[in-house]
């Protein structure tokens, strides 16, 4: 019984710890190989780089135009975020507080969404971007990835919405709050969690989006992070060190939004909301 | 009653956005991909109604019957490798062992990082010359087993495949979470019962989170089916097609102005993913699982 009980703990622990390196150690080899030279990396791959070259980033910067492509990204993912947040928690409010004829169906097509695969969506969203003469522009990548997050971002924030008692809009109606006032000084501050938690997946997806930036965008000007770290892969295929160096700047964003709002994360998997 | 016109003004200007973007972006794009899939047409001429010509074409296509028979590789070996090890390791962190709230923070990372840059880390690690892979190989006198990994035919689809496989973490976190919401009632009268952990964990916690385990299977099959990066950047599709997948051949489509073939392989996406969704419903038949 003793014997048995310590072999199951025995391979309990080998089981984790296996999964932990080979989660953590590609990892952590790719920010080793941005501190090598290229002669270094060719030489032992798991020698430890001597000294540190932080020459491969500054490289990274130069030759790859991460500035530009780091600011396109900033900018195309947050206002993604605002506006899916702003979209979705007025569509939420409305669904969750109101109750009217047509609300539950609308609300049972708009999360359908979550289930579509919108990769399969590509040629409409191609012709409907150039219709609207916004191919190649920041505006088309802000306005698909705001509407491919859409259903999930109502799921989630209408489940924190819908658990908001009651009488505390009654109270607002009492102190003379009208419509707009009872959703921006009500609504949304208690609905907080909710509004975060979604905007945290949207502005991890947007970041992290590669299909509909190479397909509804060409040029540099308006080129992501993702889609920069492609091209250098393939424009400079001798110098494999500065791509590392550009990979591990491209992560560091999410790194970053994953420390801060991890927290929110798992409770926003945890609730079972995250469905897509 | 002036208050009520007010109150439904606002209400209709609250979900406008919402429902136009929900039209313009789901709507009419999957009626857009289905109706001109039955066409033929290249983006500037006028569409000719051909029928069920792009289907059939596509059922006589090499290239096609590779990247289905791939991504319904992909999907089941999603369904039936990555999630049973997501259920095991939730299962062993649910013990709470010493410093599990970090592991789980830890596994979860890899989902957090773009499909690009652990796609290029991987093409690092596979890389044929200076490449991670090889090089442990040869450090550990195995030099013999070293290999063209994604050049060589027969292992070019199992390595795109595999590394993602072992990212459990997603999967793992949402487990986690329902085990924690069983009632520990359950699990004191089993031990009174004598029932060791492993016991319980068989009897009482897997039988619980089914509807969860339906969840993930259905997300992880779903999730198969619309591979594409990986592929994209570590093979191209190649060698000779053999790891080619559904949205990859439907880019490319795309990208030939095969407009009619592009949204017959999108159907085909949308109807996988809707049997998928369907199928696992009706094998776990939980009645707590709401999709």
């Amino acid at each position: 019984m003793k014997i048995n009980a310590l072999l199951e703990k025995l391979l309990s622990w080998a089981i984790l710890t296996l999964f932990l390196v080979y989660t953590l150690f590609p990892m952590l080899w790719l920010v080793m190989a941005s501190l090598k030279t290229n002669v270094e990396l060719l030489g032992d791959p798991f020698r430890f780089p001597a000294p540190p070259q932080f020459g491969n980033y500054v490289n990274a910067f130069k030759s790859a135009h991460l500035t530009l492509l780091f600011s396109n990204s900033v900018l195309i993912s947050l206002s993604a975020t605002a506006l899916n947040a702003l979209v979705t928690s007025m569509a939420a409010y409305v669904l969750s507080r109101y109750k009217f004829k047509f609300g539950p169906v609308i609300f049972s097509t708009l999360i359908t969404g979550i289930l579509v695969p919108v990769s399969a969506l590509m040629v409409p969203y191609f012709t409907l971007i150039r219709t609207l003469g916004l191919y190649d522009t920041k505006l088309a990548l802000i306005l698909t990835y705001t509407a491919v997050s859409l259903p999930l971002s109502v799921f989630i924030i209408k489940g924190f919405m819908d658990s908001i008692p009651g009488e505390l809009e009654e109270a607002a109606l009492l102190d003379g709050c009208d419509f707009y006032q009872k959703f921006f000084r009500v609504i949304v501050p208690i609905s907080r969690t909710g509004i975060v938690t979604a905007a945290t997946f949207q502005f991890l997806s947007s970041w992290n989006e590669f299909l509909y930036a190479m397909l509804l965008t060409s040029s540099e000007q308006v080129r992501t992070l993702q889609m920069g770290i492609r091209y250098f892969a393939s424009q400079f295929t001798t110098d494999f060190t500065s791509m590392f160096a550009a990979i591990v700047i491209s992560i560091i964003p999410s790194v970053a939004m994953y420390s801060v709002f991890q927290n929110q994360i798992i409770s926003g998997l945890t609730q079972g909301s995250v469905k897509g | 009653m002036q208050r009520t016109t007010h109150f439904r003004t606002g209400a209709i200007l609250f979900l406008l956005p919402a429902l136009l973007l929900f039209t313009a972006f789901f709507l009419y794009p999957v009626g857009y991909v289905v109706v001109v899939s039955f066409m033929k047409w290249d983006g500037m001429s006028s569409p000719g109604f051909v029928g069920l010509r792009n289907y059939s074409a596509l059922f006589h296509d090499e290239v096609f019957r590779i990247s289905i028979r791939n991504n319904l590789i992909w999907a089941c070996a999603e369904a039936m490798i990555q999630v049973p090890l997501a259920i095991l390791v939730a299962l062993l962190l649910a013990r709470k062992p010493k410093g599990w709230k970090l592991l789980r923070t830890i596994y979860f990372f890899p989902h957090v990082i773009s499909g690009i840059a652990i796609t290029m880390l991987w093409g690092a690690i596979y890389n044929n010359e200076r490449g991670l892979l090889n090089g442990f190989l040869r450090l550990i006198g195995l030099s013999e087993w070293e290999h063209n990994w994604l050049g060589g035919l027969g292992s070019a689809f199992p390595s795109v495949l595999v590394y993602g496989l072992l990212y459990i973490g997603y999967f793992m976190v949402i487990i986690l979470a329902d085990i924690s919401s069983v009632s520990q009632s359950y699990y004191e009268a089993a031990s009174i019962d004598g029932a060791t952990r492993t016991q319980q964990d068989w009897h009482i916690t897997l039988p619980l989170i089914r509807g969860t385990i339906a969840t993930c299977v259905t997300l992880a099959m779903v999730n198969g089916l619309r591979q594409f990066e990986q592929v994209l950047l570590l093979t191209g599709g190649g060698p000779a097609n053999n790891t080619s997948v559904l949205v990859l051949y439907l880019y490319k489509e795309l990208q030939n102005f095969h407009y009619g073939t592009a949204n017959a392989l999108g159907t085909v996406l949308i109807v996988l993913g809707g049997l998928v969704i369907l199928t696992v419903r009706k094998l776990f038949n939980a009645a707590k699982y709401d999709m």
